[in-house]
């Protein structure tokens, strides 16, 4: 952007440091006051110089600077000077006339000490206060048991001020604890010194630039290294410095001092002067604590001063973990939610599980409807024969009274025949509706000796329709098992059709049935054998499969309900092929133990 | 004699008072559970019929019946089946049984089967009685007599005849007059009649069956025919 913009829209502020870029207190201030600056005057272009004291020092570096800072800026002079620290204000004082002689002077950040009474009052700003008096005040009410107060200083022309301020703020305390400077002494030595402290003592310190031997750093370095070797607390006078491990003290943040001093800049733009400004004689402290120190050095909370800043205070466990609390609440949320969604599909399957079920049953039902019309001629056959007999009985009884032979035995047979006949009858009626009606699966035990015999008893005249010799070998003992009677007898009379359809396609030499149980142990086996066509070999595997057919009018759902009945009895069910020809068909049921005829009818 | 009904029928109950039935009605019974157990007795020769089953443990009845024909044996047989399809109703009934009946069977409608199948039994005796009679005045017949025979059935004059043969008109006078008298005719529209009744003896049996058909339908099969 062309710098003649800037003449237009907005000020120019440059604003010198005393010192390095990267000083804690010169990044806190820079920060808030380029926020507070921009946010009140937003065309305002801020520059910044670092003056590197006391690092660089003596004339040449004082006249580098000068002709830098000049030539830099003499294109965009700047409108408003401001300097940061108390070397920046003295540059200024000394050298301003000599660059930018119209710009209005502001400080901040420049400590009272630092201020000479010599200067003339074109600067305008408030000075920070090392308030070691308030701090040491506060820190002997925390630390009721300490006896000595440590001060310790370094040895760059700052540093010295410090401590000459320092001795002069802190001169009350030498009576009445036993208070003593450690000023310019090598680290080494001072943190020896620290290292050898007790609860009795406490520690001042504003770190120093430079130690005993000569050597520079930044405060807040000798801060930490300083924290870390003492066994006291140790209060220092600015915010930068804590989280170091030092416990606190009073003192102006250097956040409210960029802060502060942008407003001051933003009014100097407005063209106010020092006395319309009404500034206050230094910026107010405060007591700055680090919380993590209170616990480690013994300090109660509640003896701290209302208005005490804590930094580092450690969160309660809400606000510490808050992010964790949310993440293990969301999470279990969303189980909850999770729980509730599979508890709901859950519910939703089994009652597609029921509509299944329900669905198997209709299935099983169309089956045994199906194998009633194949079985129609044999159905007919069994019920067509008893009521033949006694058709045939009850003309023979009127025929015998008609003819006036009243041969009372002969009668009495006769109508003894005509009851049992109609039983009969009635019995495969009753068969056929168990059969062929709807009902919900039982559980009962059935003994498969009486199942397969009234299954024989079906397919016996369906197989003598056909003209294939039907044998059935039941076992020698009970065979319990628990089941379905409707069920497992449509199991028997499916596998007898096919059979049936076996055969029918070999000579009729060949037409042969057996259906036998063998018992063992735990299982009953139920083979039913025929020495038809057999099945062809790439089929075997096949065959239990739903809507696999080699019938013409099949629709292939035998013997897939078939096996589905068998294994909803706990049971399997395979087929062989025989040699040299025919097939068996094997179904092995788990067998109870056989309990007492009492027993079984009393369940 | 009493007309003796054959029962072939393999369920119990069933043949049973089938057999009280026919008592009951005045015939004369025997009971077979299968076609097996029936042919294991010579084959009856006594003025009855067979109520047959259809659907027996071995052969079935339909068996039985074509077994029968072979035989040239024709005992009249009335069907008796809980459940028959179309096909062995139209079988049964090719191979000329008197009727077809489903079970439960009205006593009357069996009864009145029975009277027809003993009806047929006597016409049929009656036709072989004469067939055979017939056939043992033909035989008496010389040679030339039934060359002469089969020229006046056939229409021919005395002499055509004699021309055919070869011999002298009063020749075939003679032997004319011998034919009438062996044969017990008394005129040769009669020679007419027992040349059919020869023709249709010495017929294929093919032939034979289609004509029984024909007869059975005619005897009022009505129940039954298709």
């Amino acid at each position: 952007m062309p710098l003649a913009a800037f003449a237009e829209t907005g000020h120019h502020v440059l604003v010198l440091f005393s010192n390095a870029r990267l000083l804690p207190a010169n990044i806190a201030t820079e920060q808030s006051f380029r926020e507070t600056l921009l946010s009140a005057a937003p065309n305002t272009e801020i520059s910044t110089e670092f003056l590197d004291f006391p690092r660089f020092s003596g004339p040449d570096h004082v006249a580098n600077l000068k002709a830098y800072v000049k030539r830099k800026y003499a294109e965009r002079p700047p409108d408003v000077l401001v300097a940061a620290g108390g070397d920046a204000l003295r540059f200024l004082h000394e050298n301003q006339g000599e660059m930018f002689p119209a710009a209005p002077l502001v400080h901040i950040g420049v400590l009272t000490s630092q201020l000479d009474p010599r200067w003339d009052n074109r600067a305008v700003g408030v000075p920070i206060k090392i308030d070691a008096e308030n701090t040491i005040e506060d820190a002997l009410r925390l630390h009721p048991k300490v006896e000595q107060v440590l001060v310790i200083t370094g040895s760059s022309p700052i540093d010295r001020s410090f401590e000459q301020q320092l001795r002069k703020d802190l001169e009350r305390f030498v009576e009445k604890t036993k208070l003593q400077f450690l000023a310019g002494l090598p680290t080494k030595a001072v943190l020896q010194r620290l290292s050898e402290l007790d609860e009795r003592a406490l520690v001042f310190t504003p770190g120093y630039f430079r130690d005993g031997e000569g050597r520079d750093s930044f405060p807040k370095e000798t801060i930490d290294l300083m924290a870390r070797a003492a066994n006291a607390p140790i209060y220092v006078p600015f915010d930068t410095f804590l989280g170091t491990g030092v416990v606190g003290g009073r003192m102006a943040s250097f956040h409210d001092v960029g802060n502060h001093g942008a407003k001051i800049v933003a009014r100097v733009f407005a063209r106010a002067n020092a006395q319309e400004l009404d500034l206050p004689p230094f910026m107010p402290t405060q007591l700055h604590v680090d919380w993590r120190q209170l616990a480690r050095w013994d300090i109660d909370p509640s003896a701290l001063p209302a208005d005490t800043i804590e930094h580092f205070r450690q969160p309660g466990y809400w606000e510490e973990h808050y992010r964790e609390v949310l993440i293990a609440f969301t999470i279990v949320a969303f189980q909850a939610a999770l729980i509730s969604l599979l508890l709901l599909e859950r519910h939703r399957r089994h009652r597609t599980e029921a509509a299944l079920q329900k669905n198997r049953f209709e299935l099983a039902h169309a089956s045994r409807l199906a194998i009633a019309g194949e079985l129609t001629g044999s159905i007919t056959h069994e019920i067509s024969q008893p009521l033949g007999a006694i058709l045939s009985n009850a003309a023979a009884g009127e025929l015998m009274l008609q003819s006036g032979a009243h041969d009372t035995n002969a009668l009495r047979d006769i109508l003894q025949d005509i009851q049992r006949d109609d039983i009969r009858a009635s019995q495969v009626m009753r068969r056929l509706r168990a059969l062929l009606q709807k009902h919900e699966v039982d559980h009962a035990v059935i003994d498969l000796n009486e199942v397969l015999s009234e299954v024989a008893d079906i397919l016996r005249a369906e197989a003598l329709r056909r003209n294939v010799a039907l044998t059935v070998s039941l076992a020698q003992a009970p065979a319990d098992i628990k089941g379905d009677r409707v069920q497992i007898q449509q199991v028997l009379i499916n596998l007898v059709l096919n059979a049936l359809d076996s055969v029918m396609e070999v000579a009729p030499v060949r037409r042969q049935i057996h259906v036998g149980l063998v018992l063992s142990d735990r299982t009953i086996t139920v083979k039913v054998q025929d020495r038809g066509v057999g099945i062809p070999p790439e089929n075997v595997t096949r065959v239990f499969d739903s809507f696999f057919t080699t019938k013409a009018e099949g629709i292939g759902l035998g013997l897939s309900i078939v096996r589905t009945i068998i294994e909803a009895h706990g049971g399997k069910i395979g087929v062989q092929n025989l040699q040299p020809h025919g097939a068996v068909f094997h179904i092995d049921l788990p067998r109870l133990e056989h309990k007492a005829p009492k027993e079984r009818t009393a369940g | 004699m009493k007309p003796l009904i054959h029962v072939l029928e393999d369920d119990e109950s069933v043949r049973k008072s089938l057999v009280r039935l026919l008592c009951a009605a005045g015939f004369e019974t025997r009971a077979y559970i299968s076609a097996g157990d029936f042919l294991l007795n010579p084959l009856p020769t006594q003025h009855g019929c067979i109520l047959l089953d259809l659907n027996m443990p071995g052969p079935s009845g339909l068996d039985l019946q074509s077994a029968l024909q072979r035989a040239d044996y024709q005992l009249p047989i009335i069907f008796l089946t809980a459940h028959a399809d179309i096909s062995a109703v139209i079988r049964a009934m090719k191979a000329g049984a008197v009727d077809f009946l489903l079970k439960p069977v009205e006593s009357e409608v069996l009864l009145e089967a029975i009277e027809r199948a003993l009806t047929r039994d006597l016409v049929q005796r009656n036709e072989r009685l004469e067939e055979n009679a017939l056939l043992a005045r033909f035989a008496t017949l010389s040679p030339r007599e039934k060359e002469v025979f089969k020229r006046i059935v056939a229409g021919k004059l005395n002499k055509q005849i004699a021309d055919d043969l070869g011999i002298a008109e009063r020749t075939v006078k003679a032997q004319r007059a011998d034919v009438l008298t062996k044969l017990q005719a008394t005129c040769v529209a009669d020679l007419g009649r027992f040349a059919e009744q020869l023709a249709r003896f010495e017929k294929p049996k093919a032939e034979q069956t289609y004509t029984k058909v024909k007869l059975a339908t005619l005897n009022g099969g009505d129940a039954a025919a298709p």
